[in-house]
């Protein structure tokens, strides 16, 4: 028996050290920390349990079976942030770089299981050379056991996934099916095919970090989240996150008591929206302005910059917020702005956040590029995602609401439950000067004539009244009543409860 | 008494005369240009009308469209301001013939002292001392040493067409005249081909120091004390204070006397200032009379007790001073900080746009003063002057006056655009400021390459420390009490916590405590006080039983905090997580040589290269334009253009990248 705990101890310290103190100071001169070291500073302090930690491989081709460490190059188990329940895989480059097998990917697997049992988020910190080669199939049918369970958690438990060292090739799969990606800047990528590959196949010179570092993810292609200086920044910044987001899909999100009042008034959005309707203005400051404590946590700042998502709380409770951005573009919907809202709305409405949306949009951004680029299918999926979405939504039009874009925006023919306009709101199909154009197209040579259509078509239309006559506006408010306006909308909506009709899934325009 | 004004100005200064005109109950009309047309102070009036485009010239300039406004609105008297038509004597007839009061001197003395020439003759007939000189071309060396002995050493030679310290010499005894004047002569030939050549006193160690003076239509004129001015930035005011710390009672007294006699010489009525320029050894000169009043009237108003603005419109309305000369008062120190929209971290460049904070330190009478024009989510525009607030403080010494002054810059809060308060709060604790020995040429000498952040150091890092762990721990304990926790497995926050500035490592314990915590710090303990909430950018607090405002910023890990002039990024940690940091690699600042950033905020306009293309140093890269001002960026080297970052249209945020060079 003594023999046995002297062994489990020894068998412990082996596991800790992973890949041993050499690979470790490696990690660390890479400005990246170990897997181990990565789960202390992510949970709460001593909250981890790990599971497995003695898990090692069954490979014995090309002298595998010499080169077993416990722990097969992941560290599994679950532990609490701000003493909520977590669960977490955390992979180890030290031992074999990190590199998936059959046995890993059955650590993952396990975890991932028994977090959909409970009903717990699954957070993933990877950090992986890819599959182990020498397995073979072995490795790969891990990762497809692994895609599986992806796919089963999605709108179940939240996922998310902190790429902190490479992640290539068939790896970058299961990130891509989590909710969110974040990325270390500096020390971690992903891509399909290495720089390498490319060169190759296409000829084109590129570095590994140009491909698909985290700002090349987070400012081109859309494919992650956030970007994060260091480990450090990132893991706490997680930490953050979390307490926005509630463990399933069966329970509200969580409340975060604050000291911000409903009723505190902010007189100086009054002035916010400029009396020049062509002059841009920063929609981040009505955001910040309206939520508990300024506190806003963006998500994909820099990609889609006309479209702004992220998280906040209104009398503790999390919300999402989508705003269109007149600071770029003008604040138009195109293709990426209409996928990154769009899959922000589903993970609100798959997690019961309720959602809060601030409009000022011209409408879909017009040019080849966006037509070529399938603009109608993929501003479709914004349309599909408000229109599916079953939390309370209450909408805010501060300026412009034009054409389809109106509709889109959360509008009341969208189920939106409460919407408010502002009086400087317009709501019509086009701004006043499109619209005589096209009215009265008789009378273009006759400028004099076309500017008085021009006014008359303002008065008519360019203001909140025509929209509100029909309900579709339930409310006209002034700027500085919006928070309390918002509160109290989102406090009668609180048990708000409806279904859509039963069926296998629907079919958004993918 | 006038049932009726009309205040031809804009901004705090308009402002600050409605709310007098209030006081005295009578009615108030406002003038506002297009782009003035949400401003505070057609929003305080009981009247407003516009007057234009947003350019002055075409507005606030324009003496038909303001009396057109009095007579559309029946005002009696108009009030000018500072600035635009005060001065104006053209202005003062126009009113006069239409049956309106100038509410300020007549047009004898504006008319007189708006001449600089006439000005010094009148102040030498009034025997005003002026700045001894000779002002005819000088021939010879001889006659130079002639003309600078009954001058009297130092003298000032200088070339008739000098400039940029060009042809200009400083003489302290004959040899040195003889050879300053023929250096000069020659100087002067070469770089100007003008050889003409003066001599004036040369005035040692200058000051700015002025003389209000209040007269009545009946003849009564007093002097209100001085104030000295002498803190300036390229010629531009920065703080004013009264009384002078440099002046005796006896200069006063005759410097006042002089000012007296001068004004009297012009028959003046209404609020005046002789500016004289004051020596080391308080030798003084008469420079030029303003006949109007001052942006830096408040702080006479505060040691006198007078309301300047009253006394103009009672002037203005034919009333007698109420009081003598020997009622005036000298009551303790008062100190003003002009507040501008600029950006002292970036060379004083104008910094204009929404104010997306505005909030101003309380106002207590007798002691904090605010006189702004501008309001929080209010709009800085490009057309007018940037100073968009006057912060005066009161106090019974200029010691205690100096340390109001600081408090209240503390709490200033100013966002969305950059403001001069790290400067002033600079100015504030700078020794020889602080000393009272200054000159004009203070700000050039002490901060001969501008300002920056290693001007203001912070003599209290504890403190600093203090507070960052404060609100950590506010919001981590306030992170804690997030619902859905394990049943007794709930998150227990810990009191060791390290406290990073520039990576270095403070450890601190933070105990909760009854209205805030005690943080222990390097083995001493700060009981810090504050009903702070979380996202307030100001913080104000006691620590141990000390009151002291500060204002910070929440920037991921980071909180910057804002304290006396100084702004600090603070992270903090568990000791774990900062040990772990410190193996995180300090990551290198990009060199920031390849790229054109945006230097303000803006709409690109235009993009006048192409990649590839080869510039030459001084060569246009791109045009931002920027609150209507067009602003040409031109290479600062010769280069090859890599990537053009950002297209045309686009609204730049500062510090975008633009264009990137090979």
């Amino acid at each position: 028996m003594h023999d046995i705990i002297h062994q489990l101890e020894q068998k412990r310290e082996q596991a800790r050290l992973g890949g041993g103190q050499k690979r470790i100071d490696a990690q660390h001169a890479k400005g990246k920390l170990t897997a181990r070291e990565r789960i202390e500073l992510f949970l709460d302090p001593e909250s981890f349990e790990e599971w497995d930690m003695f898990k090692e491989h069954r490979c014995t081709d090309f002298g595998m079976e010499k080169q077993s460490l416990p722990g097969d190059g992941v560290v599994t188990g679950y532990g609490t942030v701000n003493g909520r329940l977590v669960f977490v895989f955390s992979q180890d480059f030290t031992v074999l770089g990190g590199s998936l097998s059959e046995t890993h990917a059955e650590k993952i697997c396990k975890i991932m299981d028994q977090a959909m049992k409970v009903g717990a988020p699954v957070i993933g910190l990877n950090d992986s050379g890819g599959a182990r080669i020498q397995e073979g199939v072995a490795a790969l049918g891990g990762y497809a056991d692994v895609f599986q369970r992806n796919v089963m958690a999605s709108g179940v438990v939240p996922q998310i996934s902190m790429i902190m060292g490479p992640c290539a090739g068939g790896a970058v799969y299961s990130p891509s099916m989590t909710d969110f990606i974040f990325m270390v800047k500096d020390s971690s990528y992903m891509f399909v095919t290495g720089p390498e590959v490319v060169k190759t196949v296409t000829h084109e010179e590129v570095t590994a970090e140009e491909l698909g570092g985290a700002v090349t993810h987070t400012s081109k292609s859309g494919v992650a989240d956030l970007a994060f200086e260091n480990d450090v920044e990132a893991l706490m910044m997680l930490r953050r996150l979390i307490n926005f987001l509630p463990s399933n899909n069966k329970e509200k999100p969580p409340v975060q008591p604050t000291l911000d009042s409903a009723d505190r008034l902010d007189h100086s959005l009054d002035t916010l929206v400029p009396a020049n309707p062509n002059q841009p203005y920063d929609m981040k400051e009505l955001i910040i302005k309206t939520v508990d404590d300024c506190d806003f946590f963006e998500i994909q700042p820099d990609y889609a910059k006309n479209i702004i998502i992220g998280f906040g709380r209104m009398e503790g409770r999390t919300v999402g917020i989508v705003a269109n951005q007149p600071l770029v573009l003008a604040g138009c919907l195109d293709i990426k702005s209409s996928i990154k809202a769009a899959r922000f709305v589903r993970f609100c409405d798959a997690f019961n956040i309720p959602v809060v949306t601030f409009v000022d949009v011209p409408g879909f951004m017009p040019g080849t590029s966006q037509e070529y680029g399938g603009i109608i299918k993929h501003g479709a999926k914004l349309l599909y995602a408000y229109a599916e979405c079953t939390v309370p939504k209450v909408t805010v039009i501060t300026r412009k609401a034009y054409g389809g874009a109106y509709d889109v925006m959360s509008s009341k023919h969208l189920r939106g439950d409460v919407n408010f306009a502002w009086p400087s709101a317009e709501i019509a199909v086009m701004g006043p000067k499109g619209a005589v154009e096209i009215i009265f197209r008789e009378e273009k040579n006759n400028p004099a004539k076309l500017a008085e259509r021009e006014a008359e078509y303002k008065t008519k239309f360019a203001n909140p009244f025509v929209a509100g006559a029909r309900g579709f506006i339930d409310d006209v408010i002034m700027p500085n009543e919006t928070r309390k306006r918002i509160c109290r909308s989102l406090a009668m909506l609180k048990d708000k409860d409806i279904t859509n009709p039963w069926r296998k899934h629907g079919n958004i325009p993918l | 008494m006038f049932k009726k004004i009309l205040i031809a100005n804009r901004g705090e200064i308009a402002c600050r005369v409605i709310k007098t005109a209030r006081k005295m109950g009578i009615k108030t009309v406002a003038v506002y240009s297009e782009a003035d047309a949400s401003a505070r102070h057609v929003e305080l009036a009981d009247e407003a009308v516009c007057i234009g485009p947003a350019a002055s010239k075409e507005s606030y300039l324009v003496i038909e469209k303001i009396i057109a406004a009095c007579k559309q609105t029946g005002a009696e008297a108009v009030h000018p301001g500072y600035g635009f038509l005060s001065e104006n004597a053209d202005f003062c007839r126009q009113l006069e013939a239409n049956g309106i009061v100038f509410i300020g001197p007549k047009v004898l003395a504006l008319e007189s002292m708006g001449d600089k020439i006439a000005s010094k003759k009148l102040a030498n007939e009034a025997k005003v001392n002026t700045i001894p000189g000779y002002n005819d071309p000088i021939g010879t060396p001889e006659e130079a040493v002639e003309i600078a002995k009954g001058i009297g050493y130092p003298v000032m030679i200088k070339a008739s067409a000098g400039g940029g310290g060009k042809g200009l010499r400083v003489a302290f005894d004959d040899k040195e005249a003889y050879e300053g004047f023929a250096s000069c002569k020659n100087e002067a030939k070469n770089a100007f081909g003008d050889d003409r050549v003066f001599i004036e006193k040369f005035v040692e160690e200058p000051r700015h120091i002025e003389i209000q003076v209040l007269g009545d239509a009946h003849g009564n004129i007093v002097y209100l004390n001085e104030r000295d001015c002498s803190i300036q930035r390229r010629h531009q005011k920065v703080i004013e204070e009264a009384p002078s710390p440099f002046i005796d009672p006896a200069t006063r007294k005759a410097m006042g006397e002089q000012a007296v006699a001068l004004a009297k010489a012009v028959q003046y009525q209404s609020a005046g200032t002789v500016e004289f320029v004051v020596g080391k050894d308080k030798s003084f000169y008469f420079l030029e009379m303003n006949t109007r009043l001052q942006v830096e009237h408040p702080v006479t108003e505060l040691i006198t007790g007078l309301d300047l603005v009253e006394q103009m419109i009672r002037v203005a309305a034919g009333e007698k001073l109420a009081f003598g000369q020997s009622d005036v008062q000298l009551n303790g120190w008062s100190m003003e900080c002009r507040i501008n929209a600029e950006d002292p971290f970036r060379g004083f460049l104008p910094s204009t746009g929404r104010l997306v904070k505005f909030a101003p330190p309380q106002e207590v009478p007798g002691q904090v003063r605010v006189d702004t024009g501008v309001y929080d989510g209010g709009e800085i525009s490009m057309f007018y002057d940037s100073m968009i607030a006057k912060l005066i403080v009161h106090a019974a010494t200029r010691e205690q006056a100096i340390e109001r002054m600081r408090d209240a810059l503390n709490s200033f809060v100013i966002r969305g655009i950059s403001s001069n308060i790290p400067f002033q709060s600079a100015l504030m604790q700078h020794p020889r400021f602080q000393a009272g020995n200054f000159t004009t040429a203070f700000i050039t000498e002490e901060y001969p390459k501008g300002f920056d952040a290693s001007d203001v150091p912070h003599d209290d890092p504890a403190l600093l420390i203090s507070v960052a762990a404060f609100v950590h721990r506010t919001y981590i304990d306030r992170a804690a009490r997030v619902t859905g926790q394990l049943p007794g497995h709930e998150l227990k926050v810990g009191d060791e916590w390290v406290v990073l500035r520039d990576g270095v490592p403070h450890s601190v314990t933070v105990e909760a405590a009854e209205g805030g915590y005690d943080v222990t710090y390097a083995g001493e303990t700060f009981k810090l006080r504050s009903d702070w909430k979380l996202g307030q950018a100001l913080f104000e607090g006691t620590v141990n039983g000390e009151p002291f405002t500060m204002q910070l910023e929440r920037r991921k890990l980071a909180y910057r905090l804002f304290h006396w002039g100084t702004q600090v990024d603070l992270t903090v940690l568990r000791a774990r997580a900062a040990q772990l940091l410190g193996l995180m690699p300090e990551k290198q600042a990009p060199d920031m040589s390849k790229f054109l950033l945006s230097p303000m905020p803006g709409l690109l306009r235009e993009v006048a290269v192409t990649v590839g293309q080869e510039v030459k140093a001084g060569e246009k890269l791109a045009v931002i334009e920027a609150m209507k001002m067009e602003n040409i960026l031109k290479a600062e080297q010769d280069g090859k253009v890599k990537k053009v970052s950002a297209a045309a249209g686009e609204s730049l945020s500062v510090d975008q990248i633009i264009i990137e060079f090979e």
